[in-house]
């Protein structure tokens, strides 16, 4: 790990995030817990886990997209205002799209199927920068589509013309228009093939080394269970469980050598097709019930009496990591 | 790097909960209980006055003919002095009878031909979408007066005439519904798992169509209370001594034009008030069996 | 035991999505099908399990030439297969608790006096446990869905499996915990598989033998 890194300030800052949602019947789901990391300009962060573990809760937190049920704890600095506290106004005002660049699942959904993509990017110029007249819209609009690698002979079509890794350039162009600081990706690689997952994973790489205002480069915060393609695109990783972030790791360390050093990282790289192809036993906690030690004890083959205390706080929430004496053992 | 920074362990008696999500206060709790308790007072009336006042509601009295509202007769009486209020509360008996019954009708006749040509398709389903498509080619109104006047003048005709007219709607709306479901995977799974036509069509599309059929009779009572309305104010409905607020809105027409607001005004009331009651909570359960707000746990 | 001659089908009458493809798996066999994203691999599944009828070509099970899909095909024929779908949330019916929803197959065939004894055979096998199982799909997560999606294919004990993209959207730990219940059941009762996929890395791993869709056309 590189300490030249810590002189420039974090684009985003997470401190303590926990959301809970309360449930009919006075239940508590405990979705995402004392959630703690900062993303750097220049730096992807790959927030990892499975479907289920809380990981799109935390960007539907960053975003302020919460549904009324949801309590949310902690503080997410964002340029030195907080996600979490700020109003649906300031949020939809100056946030979303200006400070937030959000590079949606689903693509060929996130577009207007009834407009071509020229008057969506237009409209989107419009409403996030000072640019005014149909000369200067157009202009910045075929500058915005090129940024992406967005064919410029193809804005004139609507979205089910496209193919699905045009269709994801196009929502990425979008995403881009307001130049903002973070990228937030939600499951970008969602449904797409090999070749796909490689293009769009390499495009989102570019976007983050390409300096933007300031000339420090993006950050981009991106959700996925796609491990071969958080390898492919990550500086570094967070790996979700059960609510809680477990793990975080440089990306080189962790995918190559010495490896991770949490049990339940360690699971999830050996069940890849490439490597050993074997599950981890069981099944994660509900998020309604959970234990009050470590969530992965009953699943893990270090656990001992000691993990039916919490996990001690730090980069591995665990009592017994591997380290790296053990790895090359 | 900035996080590996240790983290104070939080300590969770401290921590301190926002909340979240819209702010902003709805009317709808407001609406929902408003058309609630209309549409209760509808029904509790029209069960409950008949036999309990234990009044004639044809009890005509000439001395009092077409007096405006009093004490003795809140909302006036007629033109050959019946008492308006016990008209109004017996109109809407038999309207809302009518209406029930021929929206029930209506959508168990639409739900069967919408579900057959759905899940059928091929010729059946073009069979069947043409003879809807023929019913809705001729308007409404005609057809319905064209059905009553088969019959001899009463509630069933009038009954038939309505249903007949209103089935279609539902069926397009089942058939539509049915067709979008059938091509889901799970349809194909249950295929595969050895389910006869019947089968699917019963355990799987049925159920899940049902919620939108109820949805549509219950948007349909008021429309069905309209028509009989229409029918019975041109004078081909119910006979003009049996109240329904057609044809006592009807039968006050000419006092209207000597400027006799009242017996038009409140049968009209009666009319107008339940109708919005009933589609002002038919419109609350739609927002609720909306897919979208079922889960309310976004994971 | 199954073999596709020249199949062409598709959904609109002259925009066929499959063209004249040709795709055999042997007894006991495992079959990865390998493809891009759109290219009609999909549908050449529905083909093979008998739920989408070829525009022209012929489709023969165990040596004989099928001339029925969907529901005209003989019962015993469409239980043959056991098939799997990309989108757990799509294959399951919204309203059925999980073990409705893996009994579904039996009752529909008139052995419902079974489910009792399958669901407790079943469950452990694909790793679901009691409490998920009386619940409803919106309930479980993607991953939990899928096994009890798994659990229904193979609940009338087919003797081929059809799994198409079965783990596109689930986890590497979610996804490898399925395919070892696919081979376990293979290995226990001598059924094949094909196996429908973008995934090269994990179809060559899973399968005996890939094929790729562009060397079938």
């Amino acid at each position: 790990m590189s300490a030249g890194l810590d002189v420039t300030p974090p684009v985003l800052s997470v401190r303590g995030l926990s959301v809970r949602f309360l449930m009919p019947g006075g239940r508590r789901v405990a979705a995402v817990t004392d959630a703690r990391f900062d993303v750097a300009p220049g730096e992807c962060l790959a927030l990892i886990g499975e479907s289920g573990c809380g990981k799109s809760v935390l960007a539907s937190a960053l975003l302020g997209l919460l549904p009324g049920n949801a309590r949310t704890a902690g503080s997410a600095l964002l340029g030195g205002l907080d996600l979490l506290t700020a109003d649906e106004r300031t949020l939809a005002r100056t946030v979303r799209g200006r400070l937030i660049g959000l590079v949606p699942q689903s693509p060929a959904a996130h577009l207007t199927p009834v407009r071509t993509v020229r008057s969506q990017l237009e409209e989107t110029v419009a409403a996030l920068t000072a640019t005014r007249g149909r000369a200067a819209l157009r202009a910045a609009a075929e500058a915005a589509a090129e940024r992406a690698a967005f064919p410029a002979d193809h804005l004139d079509r609507h979205p089910h013309q496209l193919s699905g890794g045009l269709a994801q350039r196009a929502a990425t162009a979008l995403a881009l228009v307001g130049d903002a600081p973070l990228l937030l990706a939600d499951e970008p690689t969602t449904g797409l093939d090999r070749d796909l997952v490689d293009r769009t994973a390499d495009e989102l790489r570019r976007h983050v080394d390409e300096p933007g205002e300031g000339g420090r480069g993006r950050a981009l915060l991106m959700i996925t269970h796609d491990l071969a393609a958080a390898e492919r695109i990550a500086d570094r990783v967070a790996v979700m469980y059960a609510g809680r972030i477990v793990e975080l790791a440089d990306a080189a360390a962790f995918f190559g050598s010495p490896g991770p050093r949490h049990p339940y990282s360690r699971g999830l790289l050996q069940a890849l097709p490439d490597r050993a192809f074997t599950p981890i036993p069981g099944m994660p906690p509900e998020l309604g019930d959970l234990p009050d030690g470590c969530a992965f004890a009953a699943r893990c083959d270090r656990a001992t009496d000691a993990c039916a205390a919490p996990p001690p706080p730090g980069t591995v929430a665990c009592h017994h990591p591997h380290v790296p004496e053990d790895v090359r053992a | 790097m900035t996080c590996d920074a240790p983290a104070p362990a939080a300590a969770p008696e401290r921590t301190e909960w926002r909340s979240h999500g819209p702010r902003r206060r709805s009317t709808r709790a407001l609406r929902v209980r408003t058309s609630a308790a209309l549409v209760a007072a509808t029904v509790l009336a029209v069960l409950l006055v008949p036999p309990l006042v234990q009044l004639d509601q044809q009890a005509v009295d000439l001395a009092a003919k077409l007096r405006p509202p009093s004490w003795a007769h809140p909302f006036g009486t007629d033109d050959v002095g019946r008492d308006l209020l016990l008209r109004c509360v017996y109109g809407l008996r038999v309207s809302l009878l009518v209406g029930v019954a021929a929206a029930l009708t209506a959508t168990v006749v639409g739900t069967a031909v919408g579900a057959a040509a759905g899940a059928l398709g091929g010729w059946a389903d073009r069979a069947l979408m043409r003879v809807v498509d023929t019913f809705s080619s001729v308007p409404h109104l005609l057809l319905g007066i064209f059905i009553v006047t088969m019959f001899r003048p009463g509630v069933w005709p009038v009954v038939i005439s309505v249903a007949l007219t209103h089935w279609l709607s539902t069926a397009r709306i089942v058939r539509a519904e049915v067709l979008s479901l059938r091509s889901r995977p799970y349809i194909d799974a249950a295929v595969s798992g050895g389910a006869s036509r019947w089968r699917v069509t019963v355990r799987h599309l049925l159920p899940a169509v049902l919620p939108q059929a109820a949805l549509a009779a219950v948007l349909m009572v008021p429309h069905a209370m309209w028509h009989e309305s229409a029918l019975s104010f041109l004078g081909l409905g119910l006979p003009t001594h049996t109240a329904s607020l057609g044809t006592l809105i009807q039968s006050a027409r000419g006092s209207l034009l000597a400027g006799q607001w009242w017996p038009t005004l409140f049968p009209g009331l009666f009319l107008i008030v339940p109708t919005l009651a009933i589609a002002g909570l038919a419109g609350a359960w739609r927002e609720r069996i909306n897919p979208r707000h079922r889960s309310e746990l976004m994971l | 035991m199954l073999e596709l001659r020249s199949i062409t089908a598709g959904y609109a009458r002259n925009a066929p999505v499959v063209r004249d493809v040709s795709l055999t798996v042997a007894p006991g066999e495992s079959v990865g099908l390998l493809g891009p994203s759109g290219c009609g691999k999909s549908t050449l599944a529905r083909v093979a399990a008998l739920l989408h009828r070829p525009d022209s070509g012929t489709l023969l099970l165990d040596g004989e030439p099928v001339r029925r899909w969907r529901h005209r095909a003989p019962r015993e024929k469409r239980t043959a297969f056991g098939v799997v779908f990309q989108q757990a949330r799509l294959s399951a019916d919204p309203r059925l608790p999980l073990t409705d929803l893996i009994a579904e197959p039996l009752r529909a065939t008139g052995r419902g006096d079974e489910v009792p004894g399958r669901i407790a055979e079943l469950a452990p096998v694909v790793g679901l446990t009691s409490d998920l199982l009386t619940r409803r799909p919106h309930e479980v997560s993607d991953g939990q869905l899928q096994r009890a999606c798994l659990a229904r294919a193979l609940v009338l004990r087919p003797r081929l499996l059809v799994c198409d993209e079965m783990t596109a959207m689930l986890d590497a730990s979610t996804a490898a915990a399925l395919v070892a219940a696919v081979e376990d059941y293979r290995a226990a009762t001598g059924a094949a598989l094909l196996a429908v996929g973008h995934d090269r890395t994990l179809l060559r791993r899973w399968c005996d033998r890939t094929v790729a869709w562009d060397s079938l056309i």
